[in-house]
């Protein structure tokens, strides 16, 4: 079997992650910040001890800044709605996810103003546009890290750049990079950054987190119990607990670190260069295939580990159902929760077959997805997948 | 160990444990009594003679607390037995 689809998920996810589950629910079990006996104290420490992990992999200097969340859906909703209030303009992209269009539109109803900058066809973003869109009631830019659909990296140190000339904060949405691409929040100069811990970071599904620079205040999204300051009916302002209402996944978040710190081990660098590779191979030898077309910029260099292509003569959805049924390979097939970014690639609303490579990828699997590919481009070139579909004809 | 720190959350009382064991300080954490430690459920021992260390190591990695104490509780004079373990 072989996982292309590591943007949706990750899989295998090491052994030490699974191990640090089954520790958390076998042996430490108690609830972190909420007693003070040695079991709520066990998982306080693994809660903090992942803290501790991701703000080193992110050059936080503060671990504090560092807010768990259930996914990066999530982390993106607490900075959006504690953000923005009606009559504040922001601006994006039109290669962001529904997890980052969804609200925005919704914002956009209560009376946000909403400018969403068009990218090329290959998902590239030009900095002028940005720059023209930014204007005096700006009250924040807000882009992915690395699209999940055609992988095409932001220029995310030009515009934070540039927030920081308008004075308003920038939110990236880490959830295709973190993990798979060295994240320095203080060199890009990044204020909030919001990751998932089952992509790339190789947690298990059910975790992310959001990092908040120092001096940026967010309305809490859920206002609860946080073990702290019990004594007080109203929300705690220190971080983490401002952010942190209701009892968090200690066993999710026992895998994370221990994903995080598997990674650590290896180094990021070491991850985004097998990545790269297994890019590289693909886009190269795929463009040898006739009958198959490629999406986004179409270099290792410009992309994290995803890549995006089309069959000619076959649906995205029938690709996917055959390397699936006959060749063991997962991809994820269609719109990848993206409409505006295939909008932006001019691929809906069919969507696209993508494939997203991760850390226990190996060439000789992309060597074997190319071969698959190259028997479906005949088959498709052939009609065979026409007839297949019950078309007359 | 004779002295306490109180803590806003639990967060500042682990990390408080981890950069003091780190920079050779004794710390060791223990559920709060509730004079001294309104806030959360765990505190934190460390000798009271190190208060200046102590204070200067967690200032410097940003770990806030909630107060510092003199503290020898009525409870060091019982016999503390090692818990059985599972």
């Amino acid at each position: 079997m072989i996982y292309f689809d590591n943007a949706a998920t990750s899989w295998p996810k090491p052994a030490a992650v699974r191990a640090a589950l089954s520790d958390y629910v076998g042996d430490a079990g108690g609830n972190p910040g909420r007693s003070g006996h040695r079991m709520s104290v066990a998982a306080a420490r693994i809660v903090e001890r992942a803290r501790e992990a991701l703000a080193e992999l992110f050059h936080a200097h503060d671990p504090s800044r560092i807010v768990f969340t259930q996914n990066a859906t999530q982390a993106l909703n607490q900075a959006l709605y504690g953000l923005l209030r009606p009559g504040d303009h922001v601006v994006t992209t039109s290669v962001e996810h529904n997890s980052v269009m969804r609200p925005l539109r919704h914002l956009e109803t209560l009376g946000v103003e909403l400018t969403v900058v068009s990218c090329n066809r290959d998902g590239m973003l030009d900095l002028n546009r940005v720059r023209r869109a930014l204007r005096p009631g700006t009250r924040l830019l807000v882009t992915t890290h690395g699209s999940n659909v055609v992988g095409t990296l932001t220029p995310v140190v030009a515009l934070a750049a540039l927030a920081r000339e308008q004075g308003i904060p920038y939110l990236v949405d880490a959830s295709q990079t973190a993990g798979a691409i060295p994240i320095d929040v203080q060199e890009m100069g990044v204020d909030l950054l919001a990751f998932t811990g089952h992509k790339a970071l190789l947690g298990p599904t059910g975790t992310g987190g959001l990092y908040i620079r120092e001096g940026v205040v967010l309305a809490p999204l859920m206002r609860g119990g946080t073990g702290s300051d019990s004594a007080q009916e109203t929300q705690p302002e220190f971080l983490p607990d401002a952010y942190e209402s209701g009892t968090l996944n200690v066993a999710g978040i026992a895998g994370l670190g221990a994903g995080v710190r598997f990674l650590s081990e290896i180094g990021i660098e070491a991850v985004q260069a097998h990545e790269r590779k297994l890019v590289a191979q693909f886009l190269a030898g795929a463009a040898e295939i006739s009958g198959i077309t490629l999406y986004g910029p179409k270099d290792a260099a410009l992309q994290c580990g995803v890549v995006s292509f089309n069959v000619a003569g076959a649906m995205p959805s029938e690709v996917g159902l055959i390397l699936d049924q006959s060749f063991g390979i997962m991809a994820r097939t269609g719109l990848h929760c993206a409409p505006s970014a295939h909008r932006t690639l001019g691929t809906f609303p069919t969507g696209t077959v993508r494939f997203s490579f991760g850390w226990f990828n190996t060439s000789a699997e992309v060597g074997l997805a190319l071969e698959a590919l190259r028997e479906i481009a005949v088959w498709a070139a052939n009609g065979a997948v026409v007839s297949a579909r019950g078309d007359p004809g | 160990m004779d002295g306490l720190i109180s803590f806003f959350a639990s967060h500042y009382a682990i990390r408080a444990e981890v950069v003091l064991k780190r920079n050779g300080l004794a710390a060791h954490l223990i559920p709060g009594p509730k004079e001294l430690s309104p806030n959360c459920g765990v505190a934190l021992r460390f000798d009271y003679a190190q208060r200046e260390n102590v204070l200067t190591v967690l200032a410097a990695k940003s770990v806030q607390i909630d107060g510092v104490h003199f503290y020898r509780p009525r409870t060091d004079e019982w016999n503390v037995r090692q818990a059985e373990s599972r």
